[in-house]
């Protein structure tokens, strides 16, 4: 076997022989990252090596489409390396003549206008300012959109202190909108390290989370906000690597996309996975927006416990957190509903979810299952069902439009598939979802005249073994994970555009049992589906439908659509759910204060005092 | 006035060249629009240099004020002085006391997304704010707020639009998530005063009679009130399964009413509500109307159809004219006559 300094050694070489080369992105297309754990000083080699290839793929990119094509990225990434610096002063002044609005502007100019600060000329530094006065920068209306917005705003405010109203495009001074952005990021934290992540789990916006945070904890002059920014970074990376299985983002999500609910790796998340864990390959452009978090990724040194949770798994374990939804600003009784999140991972499987209803209207995903795979690239390696409702009042729960045009307004504003029948994203109000360990329950009672009324079930094209077995069950292999499914109404399949197959079932009451199980606990294929039909099963339909079950691993189970599910006689009791609650992640609810273990390592991070806390805990 | 034939030539050459139909000679209000240009626009997507705060020149044509914004909602003007006005936009509440050269966000990360905003016109340093989660209520001319929402139920205080009683300073009527709710006294108590099933779009009192005052809903159809808003009674004759958009009263011609609907286009009254007739004819097939403005100087009916353009009327609907600006919405007419906005 190669020692982790050999495998770090011939990753750099590959590394560097294809940044040198053709324009290709390396390690997109480049062999599987080896996945090997590497002791902190090789992992930090290792990570450094991956901005590396960032930055030069980013900027050979910029030099081979000339002047006219160096972007804001790539002013970022040359700024960053300290080259070209009278190149990016020219090309800042002309960026910032139309230089859009909005928090997906704001951040590159704010990365730009810091890493500038003593390369760009005066004219390029004045043209950034400018912009802040004579543009108003839309906030947006999601919790991602307001982390970019306020970090940059209160950067850009701390780094032209003293200035007036009338030199702002906001009217208010550098003071006052300083405290401003000051007093929401307090709040988001607070919201977020109390009753848990709004937008939890993102597959994408995840991004917009790590970057303006990295951009405070830099550059924050106030060391108060420096902290509180690192320890969020450490949080949400923390949190993020919980819910991995060889990089890729598992599990119930609040916010991901068409592609990555299918070919579970490929979101901007394996960007992260790829940079600090090294066991997934980055997706296409390193995700894009990543590019302006390798810029500035030298200023926070990734925390090994949190690498080890990671990358280093010596066991099966069961993670159960507090999230809550967007906010509800109309037809719901709360403004905001806690999410309970349950994670179980093993060496070759994980199976994640929330207990069902809306999180987020347009681009959740309630639960499935994810199987590993030696390279994840072009693999769907996932099961799961989901209601595909479309519906004006959920959208309007969460959004100020008026009810014709709410729906368009969401798949203009690239969410096609919210209003197709055949969409595999989304959750909705008449789910919901148990999982006890690896086997999930999804009951479904749809009110007739619903907007998509039927069940939609992925069954992957990489599947193998899959068969429809007289006893109800269907059955199937995805890696070396064995997979029951069962339906609870009858179906019939739709094909789909990439060889998957859809399971269609259109009836009003409606559900799916799902068991995962490990290949190596059978001793074959056969084996496990004769384990699955001698398990004790009773499903009905009506009034609502009801499971009452014995999961493979010999818990009792009773489900009822609209009641609280029933382990071994006792009701699941939700509201005794922490913030955070597994081996490798704790804290209690409100309490503002997660406990980060892995092995011997562990951190505090403590928003109570703003104290990040490190220790060496005793063997065993 | 021109005579009609006149009136015509000019409004075909002003359309041939690109601009705003307006019917030159002919009084007409203070005008100004709250547009959002481009079309499908999203947080990220560049928006188009016409969107946001237009106001209408003397040629016809628009001329935008202030900044770039697709999301501009409402506007409200001080009486003393209508350089002084105030917009709601995604990012809060602006206030601009030049005429729109310079601006100020007035309120902070709490106040999100505020959908209208109203001056008490005889006590105009009073300003309500509309919320998705409540009312807010300012003293100063909007640079403090506080809320106002005592009496407004715990959920459902989803607030779409204001309207003060121009006879009444600190009368406010409030449409919310599921009705419309009065206070007398500057917000500290609120009343329900009618139950609806889904959001108020708006509430507008009549220019002929302080104490009457139509409302219009998204589920519910449009209201009628005769005591000052007390009491409400379903209008009859104007549908209520598909949402209703906006109200507007014509100081012009007494007894005229236009509503805008993006199912049933444009109806309209001319016997102060009692009969209701489409006015679609002219309009595109999907007669898809956004927000209708009459003109208080001139009777003009304005109508926004969505992703198409303004298309205006000089005989209420009967026919249009298809105007040479393109947006995707205009969210709001404001009409000022002598300074004074006819809100």
């Amino acid at each position: 076997m190669k020692s982790n300094m050999q495998k770090l050694a011939l990753a750099l070489l590959i590394s560097v022989f294809l940044a040198r080369g053709a324009a290709a992105q390396p390690s997109y297309k480049g062999p599987m990252p080896s996945g090997a754990i590497l002791d902190n000083w090789h992992r930090q080699l290792a990570t450094q090596a991956r901005i590396d290839e960032i930055l030069n793929w980013r900027d050979d990119a910029a030099r081979k489409g000339g002047e006219k094509t160096v972007d804001m990225a790539a002013v970022a990434v040359k700024l960053a390396k300290h080259e070209d610096a009278d190149l990016c002063s020219r090309r800042v002044i002309e960026i910032m003549k139309t230089p859009g609005s909005g928090p997906f502007a704001m951040f590159p100019m704010t990365c730009v206008a810091f890493l500038g600060r003593d390369q760009l000329s005066p004219e390029a530094r004045a043209a950034i300012r400018d912009v802040w006065r004579r543009t108003l920068q839309v906030r947006g209306d999601t919790e991602n959109h307001w982390a970019m917005y306020y970090s940059t705003l209160y950067l850009m405010s701390e780094l032209y202190p003293h200035e007036p109203g009338s030199s702002w495009y906001t009217g208010k001074s550098s003071e006052e909108s300083l405290a401003e952005a000051r007093g929401y990021l307090i709040s988001w934290m607070n919201l977020a390290t109390t009753i848990g992540q709004g937008e939890f789990n993102p597959t994408h916006y995840i991004g917009e989370y790590a970057i303006p945070l990295l951009f405070l904890s830099s550059w924050a002059q106030d060391p108060e906000m420096r902290q509180r920014a690192h320890m969020m970074l450490d949080w949400i990376f923390a949190d993020f690597a919980e819910n991995t299985l060889n990089g890729a983002y598992i599990g119930a999500h609040a916010r991901t996309d068409d592609i990555g609910i299918l070919e579970k790796w490929n979101s901007l998340s394996s960007a992260f996975s790829w940079l600090y864990f090294g066991n997934c390959p980055p997706p296409a452009n390193y995700g894009s927006w990543p590019i302006y978090f390798a810029t500035t990724a030298n200023a926070y040194q990734f925390p090994e416990v949190i690498y080890r949770i990671g990358v280093d798994r010596p066991g099966d374990y069961l993670q159960q957190d507090l999230k809550r939804s967007r906010r509800r600003w109309r037809n719901s009784p709360v403004l905001m509903a806690p999410i309970y999140k349950t994670t179980y991972v093993r060496k070759d499987y994980a199976v994640g979810s929330y207990q069902g209803g809306l999180s987020d209207p347009i681009q959740a995903h309630v639960w499935d299952v994810t199987w590993a795979v030696p390279d994840p690239r072009g693999r769907h390696n996932t099961m799961f069902s989901m209601h595909p409702v479309s519906s004006v009042a959920d959208m309007q729960e969460y959004f100020a439009e008026m009810p014709d045009t709410v729906i368009s307004a969401a798949t203009n504003a690239h969410k096609p598939t919210y209003d197709s029948p055949n969409k595999l994203l989304g959750c909705s109000a008449f789910e919901q979802v148990f999982q006890d360990l690896d086997t999930i329950v999804a009951l479904y009672d749809i009110p007739p005249g619903t907007r998509f009324s039927h069940i939609n079930g992925f069954f992957s094209r990489d599947l193998v073994g899959l068969t429809e077995d007289p006893s109800g069950w269907i059955f199937a292999q995805g890696g070396k994970t064995y997979l029951a499914y069962r339906p609870l109404a009858p179906y019939e399949w739709r094909p789909m555009d990439k060889g998957d197959k859809r399971l269609y079932s259109p009836h009003l009451m409606n559900g799916t049992i799902l068991q995962a199980a490990d290949a190596s606990e059978f001793k074959s294929f056969e084996a496990f589906k004769e384990a699955m039909r001698a398990l004790p099963l009773a499903i009905s339909l009506e009034p609502v439908p009801t499971v009452t079950m014995r999961t493979l691993r010999g818990k009792e189970v009773v489900c009822a659509y609209g009641k609280a599910p029933i382990v071994n006689g006792t009701p699941v009791d939700y509201s005794k759910w922490k913030l955070f609650n597994g081996p490798y992640l704790q804290a209690e609810k409100d309490s503002r204060r997660l406990t980060i273990r892995h092995g011997q390592l562990e951190r505090v991070l403590d928003f109570n005092n703003l104290t990040i806390t490190d220790a060496v805990l005793p063997k065993g | 006035m021109n005579s009609p034939r006149s009136f015509a030539l000019a409004a075909a050459l002003l359309l041939s060249n690109g601009i705003a139909l307006a019917p030159l000679g002919a009084k007409q209000a203070d005008t100004y629009i709250l547009a959002g240009v481009t079309e499908d626009f999203y947080v990220g997507k560049p928006g188009a240099p016409r969107d946001g705060i237009l106001r209408l020149q003397p040629d016809g044509t628009w001329k935008h004020l202030g900044y770039v914004d697709n999301s501009v909602m409402q506007a409200a003007f001080d009486p003393r002085d209508p350089r002084v006005f105030y917009v709601t936009l995604i990012n809060g509440c602006l206030r601009t006391l030049d005429g729109g050269n310079t601006w100020r966000i007035l309120t902070s990360w709490d106040y999100t997304e505020p959908r209208d905003v109203c001056v008490d016109q005889l006590a105009p340093d009073e300003l309500y704010l509309a919320l998705l989660d409540g009312i807010a209520h300012s003293t100063d001319r909007g640079q403090t707020w506080h809320r106002v929402e005592n009496g407004l139920p715990l959920r459902g205080r989803y607030t779409q639009c204001l309207q003060i009683d121009r006879t009444q300073a600190g009368r406010v009527l409030a449409g919310c998530e599921h009705g419309i709710f009065l206070t007398d006294d500057r917000g500290e108590h609120w009343q329900r005063v009618l139950s609806t099933a889904a959001t108020v779009d708006d509430i507008r009192q009549s220019p002929d009679d302080p104490a009457r005052w139509l409302a219009v809903t998204q589920v519910d159809g449009a209201w009628n009130s005769i005591d000052g808003g007390k009491s409400w009674t379903r209008v009859a004759g104007v549908p209520g399964e598909k949402a209703l958009y906006n109200v507007s009263f014509s100081r012009f011609t007494p007894g005229a009413i236009a509503l805008g609907s993006y199912t049933y286009g444009v109806l309209v009254s001319e016997d102060g509500g009692k009969s209701w007739t489409p006015r679609n004819a002219g309009l595109p097939a999907s007669h898809h109307v956004w927000r209708v403005g009459i003109d208080p100087e001139n009777g003009r009916l304005y109508a926004s159809v969505w992703q198409e353009a303004i298309y205006t009327s000089d005989d209420l609907g009967r026919t249009w004219q298809r105007t040479a600006f393109k947006c995707e919405r205009i969210n709001s007419f404001s009409f000022l006559v002598g300074g004074k906005d006819c809100r």
